[in-house]
């Protein structure tokens, strides 16, 4: 669509990680089961780091920014995700 | 085409099934209501696909049809008073994410003290939030600003909101002859809907995140400036209107002239009172008095040159409000007229009447129009209609 000059719109792309790479500090991670992910991408919309990515139908996790809050692990319909300690 | 005697509320729902309207979030309002309830009715006769969501309140109403639109549906929602004012938070949402919806507003007073009648203030309260803004003057009209509605709307020069108002009760209730358009008229007029942006979770995106100021301010300019080029695309969407659908319309203007070409005299006004003002001026015309009136159509965007033009060489202008700012003494078309011609003519008076359903008709008009072709020694006045007559109000002070 060829859009106008005057036409701006406020519109954002989501980036993993806003805040910058993960420290040390987190301290439980989500772990996928790929036996009971159904891949409704629920997770991926959800995560408030966009560090969930589509992949081959299912989800990964991009453990450099994820932040460990377990939004994905909650709206999960299968709970297929779980939040384990990092220890 | 068929004719069909229907309300001004049935008009709007036959309009949001013509127009394949896909979501409507719907709450219930008086005088809306019969707006959703028709459009209940045919969905559970299967007369329409619409996904009707029944929320708790109007601001998940506008909410739950923001959203929609956001996906890419076409979308429809409808209120009056408290409701619109509940909506606000949502309403100024939807024009800053620059996404096209309609939403038909039957006016109303708004409290407190409770009142359910007729009166503007709840649409005019609206006129900054970026929304286009189309009043109708009668059922038939209702119908064809609605279905104009979703082509502006959705027109990539705009791509900004519309709400339609309409008289509560006088036309949401009161059943007129209305000319209904083919679903192949309408298909023809009306092509699918088009936005800049969906949200789809395969390329997703965030809408209204964090901006910083100067990305926020030229945002707002970019609103000024759609709602400003939105009056080439009214007329030219009005002009294809007639050709297409209803040909005895004219909805080549924004706003609407009556006898104004010759008249010494004009009156400005908006709404369904326009019917009773031309038959006013009609009998001060018969007594040889050169008036006239100009019906705003379009109170976003304001039409300044078709105004200005309209009015440039007349003695006296007089705006009638059905709606009030406070501690401006006139109504915001009083504010309006005013600062657009008041270089060009040079008395401006203003009148507040018709709040909170007090009925004026055609003889309170030429009560008025003559008072003011006498000349009006105050520049506003609040006009109560004789039947009105004293009210008793009651003080602090006799109730103890
Ligand atoms: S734990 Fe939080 S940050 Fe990490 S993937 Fe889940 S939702 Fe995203
Ligand atoms: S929400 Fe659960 S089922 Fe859905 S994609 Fe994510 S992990 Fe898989």
């Amino acid at each position: 669509m060829s859009l106008l000059e005057y036409q701006y719109f406020p519109v954002t792309r989501p980036n993993k990680g806003a805040g910058g790479k993960t420290g040390a500090w987190r301290i439980v991670k989500p772990v996928v089961d790929y036996n009971k992910c159904i891949g409704c991408k629920a997770c991926f919309m959800f995560c408030p780091e966009s560090t969930i990515i589509p992949s081959n139908g299912k989800v990964r996790v991009d453990y450099e920014y994820c932040k460990g809050c377990g939004v994905c692990a909650n709206v999960c319909p299968v709970k297929a995700i779980s939040m384990v300690s990092e220890q | 085409m068929i004719r069909k005697i229907i309300s001004g509320n049935e008009a709007v729902a036959l309009g949001v099934k013509l127009a394949r309207v896909g979501v409507t979030g719907i709450y219930p309002i008086t005088p809306q209501t019969t707006i959703i309830e028709k459009l209940a009715e045919m969905r559970a006769k299967g007369e329409i696909e619409t996904e009707i969501l029944r929320v708790e309140s109007e601001h998940s109403a506008m909410a739950a049809t923001f959203g929609a639109a956001l996906g890419g549906v076409r979308a429809f929602t409808a209120t009056a008073s408290q409701g619109l004012l509940y909506m606000h938070e949502m309403v100024w949402w939807v024009a800053g994410s620059r996404v096209p919806v309609v939403m038909v507003v039957g006016t109303r007073a708004v409290g407190a003290p409770w009142n359910i009648w007729n009166e503007h203030t709840d649409f005019t309260s609206e006129r900054d939030s970026g929304w286009i803004m189309a009043f109708a003057s009668n059922p038939q009209e209702a119908l064809d600003l609605t279905l104009q509605a979703f082509r502006i709307s959705e027109d990539e020069r705009v791509f900004l909101p519309m709400m339609v108002g309409m008289d509560g009760f006088i036309l949401s209730h009161t059943k007129t002859n209305v000319l209904i358009p083919d679903q192949d008229q309408v298909d023809d007029f009306l092509p699918p809907r088009r936005q800049p942006y969906v949200i789809d979770p395969e390329d997703p995106i965030g809408m209204g995140n964090i901006f910083p100021p100067e990305g926020y301010m030229r945002l707002r300019e970019s609103i000024d400036s759609a709602l400003r080029n939105s009056e080439d695309v009214i007329k030219e969407i009005g002009r294809e209107y007639n050709k297409k659908i209803n040909p005895l319309g004219d909805y080549s203007t924004l706003n609407v002239s009556y006898k104004l070409e010759d008249a010494d005299y004009a009156v400005v006004l908006m709404g369904a009172w326009a019917g009773d003002a031309m038959e006013a001026v009609d009998t001060l015309r018969e007594k040889g008095i050169k008036i006239g009136m100009l019906r705003i159509r379009y109170l976003r965007p304001w039409s300044e040159k078709e105004i200005r033009s309209a009015l440039k060489d007349k003695k006296a202008v007089l705006a009638l409000d059905r709606s009030t700012s406070f501690g401006r003494g006139g109504g915001p078309l009083y504010v309006e007229i005013k600062s657009t011609i008041s270089d060009v003519v040079p008395q401006i008076k203003g009148v507040v009447s018709g709040l909170g359903g007090v009925t004026v008709n055609k003889s309170d008009l030429v009560y008025i129009f003559n008072k003011f072709v006498e000349g009006l020694k105050d520049d506003v006045i609040w006009y109560y209609p004789k039947e009105v007559g004293k009210i008793e109000l009651r003080t602090p002070r006799d109730i103890e």
